[in-house]
């Protein structure tokens, strides 16, 4: 299988936290199946959904990535029991304060991919990586990775102020 | 945080009696629990130093019980001082609380999570007219400018399940709901503009963890934010910490959090971290029925599941 290769100007960062029992076997029979897939994923193993801990998305977007994949067993399958159960509620919860605090969640994909979904996979991935490539660069945390320190010359307050001045 | 626009109304919102009429009954109380030896020591108020504070005290003879006080100024969640990062005061053996309804729910949201038993603490309930606000002048008696933003929509003045209740609840005013608008104001924003906000005033934190020491819930031995090697939240004051801090800090009280926005009272650079918490508590009633601290409860939300819960946003 032949597949043209095209070349973008933005090339987007993708994490993806997988789980080791399910999606990450699912990307290894898409390797082994020889399905094409953009290579801007960079697959990070865990034992299980339910040990990703929402401070990992969060520095995974600090540290440059334009997109977020996180993905594990179908509910029901999973090694621990109930980890990926446990991780849809914490996930749920998640999604709601990131957009509360103003991130874009179309940046941000859950999903379940079985060992045996192969095909999922590769169309999560790709998915995932066209979205991200239309929306652009994430700036917002590589601006906040960039601010130096805490300025003075966005205080607010006429007292906050005379204080820093006066330092 | 919008202190300036607004018109205060300063008649005063409950009279004189009520407060020495609540501090005798915790006074009558508390000797009579300490003559009797029922309990080690009652944690309540005592008249700071200077006119209009108080500070947290833990009475352990009758006479120190008869100094205790309820007043205005008694804004200090006490249930803080039955957690683990406060074993001095938890191993002095049963304790009695001075207990606000906001910390109430603190209390029963520790015991929720096994910190505490019901059986190791007696609780004076107080029928609560409402505390000062963080900045406010405390020469002036409780009124609508001085009281604290979260007594202004308070759903828990009247204590429950408390082995005692001191004073009587007088008639209260329905007060504006601040908090509430704010949230509405927020919500109602776009991403990009809710980011600023908040990048805003996390650009202001200075990372003392003021927040976090005051915090009923944050009772970790060792916090996941102080934790080097490997690194989840950068330590210092600069903005992506602050941000990941904050974020950290309301996610982990999700489902938790029971109000007593203690976070924002201390907060030396007015961050509105209630904010967060509601938010979170507000989603957490809509996504799993859930309400934080009015009994307690064996799992929170986050630390249990159904089958079926929503997965709409998973593919």
């Amino acid at each position: 299988m032949h597949v043209d290769k095209v070349k973008h100007d933005f090339e987007p960062k993708i994490v993806a936290l997988v789980c080791t029992w399910c999606t990450y076997a699912g990307a290894d029979l898409a390797g082994t199946s020889r399905m094409q897939y953009p290579p801007n994923v960079r697959v990070v193993k865990f034992p299980c959904t339910g040990r990703i801990d929402p401070v990992f998305i969060l520095r995974a977007f600090q540290k440059g990535a334009d997109g977020v994949l996180v993905s594990g067993c179908h509910p029901g399958d999973c090694h621990y029991m109930a980890g990926n159960f446990h991780a849809r509620r914490r996930f749920a919860a998640f999604r709601k304060l990131l957009e509360f605090v103003g991130v874009d969640l179309s940046r941000l994909q859950f999903s379940w991919v079985s060992a045996a979904e192969g095909g999922k996979w590769v169309e999560m991935v790709t998915e995932l990586t066209e979205r991200v490539r239309q929306l652009g660069p994430l700036t917002e945390f590589r601006e906040l990775e960039l601010a130096e320190q805490w300025s003075g010359s966005t205080l607010t307050t006429p007292e906050l102020k005379e204080a820093y001045q006066a330092i | 945080m919008n202190k300036t626009a607004r018109k205060h109304d300063s008649a005063v919102l409950v009279d004189e009696g009520y407060w020495s009429s609540v501090s005798q009954a915790i006074q009558q109380e508390a000797v009579r629990l300490l003559e009797q030896g029922a309990v080690a020591g009652v944690v309540g108020y005592i008249a700071g130093r200077r006119t209009g504070t108080a500070m947290p005290v833990v009475a352990a003879t009758p006479d120190e019980a008869r100094q205790l006080i309820f007043s205005p100024a008694c804004v200090n969640n006490l249930a803080l001082y039955f957690t683990k990062a406060k074993k001095e005061v938890s191993s002095k053996g049963k304790l009695a609380i001075v207990a606000k309804g906001c910390d109430l729910r603190a209390l029963a949201g520790l015991m929720g999570e096994s910190q505490l038993k019901r059986e190791d603490v007696y609780i004076i309930g107080i029928a609560c007219a409402g505390v000062y606000g963080a900045h406010a002048d405390r020469s002036q008696p409780l009124c609508d400018a001085t009281i604290a933003r979260k007594c202004r929509e308070c759903t828990v003045h009247e204590p429950t399940g408390a082995d005692a209740v001191a004073g009587t609840l007088p008639a209260l005013q329905k007060l504006e709901p601040l908090e509430a608008q704010e949230l509405a104001r927020l919500e109602a924003m776009t991403p990009q503009e809710r980011w600023a906000f908040w990048k805003e005033h996390f650009s202001r934190c200075i990372r003392c963890l003021a927040c976090r020491q005051v915090c009923p819930f944050c009772f970790c031995e060792q916090c996941l934010c102080d934790r080097n090697r490997p690194q989840s939240v950068e330590t210092t004051p600069r903005p992506a910490g602050n941000t990941a801090w904050h974020i950290v800090r309301a996610m982990h009280l999700a489902g938790r959090c029971g109000g007593c926005a203690e976070c924002e009272r201390v907060c030396p650079m007015d961050i509105p971290l209630n904010l967060l918490n509601r938010k979170m508590a507000k989603e957490l009633k809509e996504l799993y029925d859930y309400e934080a601290g009015l009994t307690p409860q064996e799992k929170g939300p986050l630390t249990e599941y159904k089958e079926d819960d929503d997965e709409s946003f998973i593919k």
